[in-house]
């Protein structure tokens, strides 16, 4: 249940923002609840202004305790999504951000409702959703592309982290710094940090990358894409990394045959990122970038648990987390042998 | 001596009952919690399991690509740490790039994987 006070506050937020005389929520309901932030799906009704009508919208909050260190707030989340809508880029349009405390107590936007399901154990069984399949892919890599329109420099998302270094080795260093913080030892993932070090490539285009463009973070109803969601860890990156993280084995959710992630085939893909981007796609690096998405996917997965195992947050689910480091080791050490 | 039925034991059984009889009852989100459950006793079953053989086996293994750090004392989970440590220092110096050297650290690594695998989630290793 939304409180009264807040929902009055959001109804009165709501009606200024859109010149309306009133804007009454008649429904709400939290979709999710949890240590990054609170999602409220709501439906308002709203008399005058430039959105007279009922208006399905989602609220997204910042978290009471802050959120994951590494993941951006929502001001920064609705910057991004606003870059993302002004690219072209199927997202929930974002309406309008509140960055006062003074309001709910803590920021908070408002964007447009999508329908559809993201799961992505859903997607990758049942033909039902997200239409046809070569269809689907070949969508997910135009939209790819389209994110990578979005270059620097950009005073707009100038919260992102910036670094000279090439994308590959910046990261490296980045998961070095975090292992050696960690009470855990993880020789089999330092060979893999250690390959990719060896073999990174050169700093070369620098774009905008979402950072989690995989299956499970798009919505679709049964006639295809509806929208691309969770932008928090979007970053300055080379344009292979989402590549890499979408067809990695590990996003396949088990339908390991269908090597764009778990739901298409990789050419579909491919197909529809170069269609858009003009550029063609070295496959070869799509390789080092899989490899990279592992040993990303690795070290989330060992923060995740230590969440767990400091007290920070008990909880099953990132306490489970822990447990596919072991498998995500295991690919990257016949990831990294040559053939 | 421990009595029976052991905790390995117990965790089987108690995970038996929850996917047989109460998982069926289950929907939704409640469903997948008990899932979850189940899963985190069957990681705990076969850690119980395995004992410690595996991890012995993996010390020794360590003391013959590094000088073991003076573990005689030490206990086995801090004695592995600190080879660990040091494995990790020899691969990051590129000390593990080329020659037997590598080939000894991959095949240690893919051993010592392969195990930590099995207890996780050996559906993995086919």
């Amino acid at each position: 249940m939304m409180e009264e006070t807040l929902r009055q506050a959001l109804a009165a937020f709501i009606a200024k923002e859109t010149g309306a005389a009133e804007a009454r929520i008649s429904e709400a309901k939290l979709l999710t609840g949890g240590a990054v932030q609170e999602n409220w799906k709501v439906q308002v009704d709203i008399t005058g202004g430039a959105y007279a009508g009922v208006l399905d919208a989602v609220i997204r909050t910042d978290s009471a305790s802050g959120g994951v260190a590494v993941s951006h707030n929502r001001a920064e989340e609705y910057a991004l999504l606003k870059a993302a809508f002004a690219a072209g880029v199927t997202v929930p349009e974002p309406l309008w951000l509140c960055a006062d405390k003074a309001v709910i107590g803590r920021p908070f936007f408002v964007m447009l409702c999508i329908a559809g399901t993201a799961a992505g154990h859903l997607l990758v069984k049942d033909a039902r959703y997200g239409g046809d399949r070569v269809q689907l892919a070949e969508r997910l890599g135009m939209e790819l592309a389209r994110i990578h329109s979005i270059r620097p420099p950009r005073p707009d998302l100038a919260f992102l982290e910036w670094y000279e270094e090439a994308p590959a080795l910046h990261s490296v260093g980045r998961f070095r710094r975090y292992l050696d913080s960690h009470a855990i030892p993880h020789p089999a993932l330092e060979w893999g940090l250690r390959w990719l070090e060896r073999n990174a490539p050169p700093r070369g285009d620098i774009v905008l990358s979402h950072r989690d463009f995989r299956t499970g973070n798009y919505m679709v109803d049964e006639n295809g894409l509806t929208g691309i969601l969770d932008w928090e860890f979007a970053g300055w990156s080379d344009p292979l990394e989402d590549i890499g993280w979408f067809c990695a084995k590990c996003w396949r959710f088990g339908a390991k045959g269908r090597e764009a992630g778990g739901i298409g085939e990789r050419e579909d893909f491919y197909r529809g990122y170069e269609k858009i981007s003009g550029r063609r796609l070295d496959r070869q690096l799509v390789h080092y970038w899989e490899v990279m998405a592992h040993a990303a996917w690795a070290i989330i997965a060992i923060q995740q648990a230590e969440r767990h195992v400091s007290g920070e947050e008990t909880s099953l689910m990132l306490a489970l987390t822990g447990h596919i480091a072991p498998e995500l080791e295991y690919e990257i050490l016949t990831m990294t042998e040559p053939v | 001596m421990r009595d029976q039925p052991t905790g390995d034991q117990l965790l089987a059984t108690a995970r038996d009952l929850l996917r047989e009889d109460v998982l069926p009852t289950l929907s939704g989100s409640q469903r997948h919690n008990a899932l979850m459950i189940a899963n985190a006793m069957s990681i705990a079953m076969r850690q119980l399991q395995s004992g410690d053989e595996p991890e012995r086996r993996e010390l020794a293994a360590l003391g013959k690509i590094l000088p073991l750090p003076e573990s005689h004392g030490l206990a086995l989970q801090q004695a592995l740490t600190e080879a660990n440590r040091a494995l990790c220092r020899l691969i990051r110096e590129g000390r593990a790039d080329s020659g037997q050297t590598r080939d000894q650290v991959r095949a240690l690594l893919l051993e010592t994987t392969r195990q930590r695998v099995a207890i996780s989630n050996p559906k993995y290793l086919g």
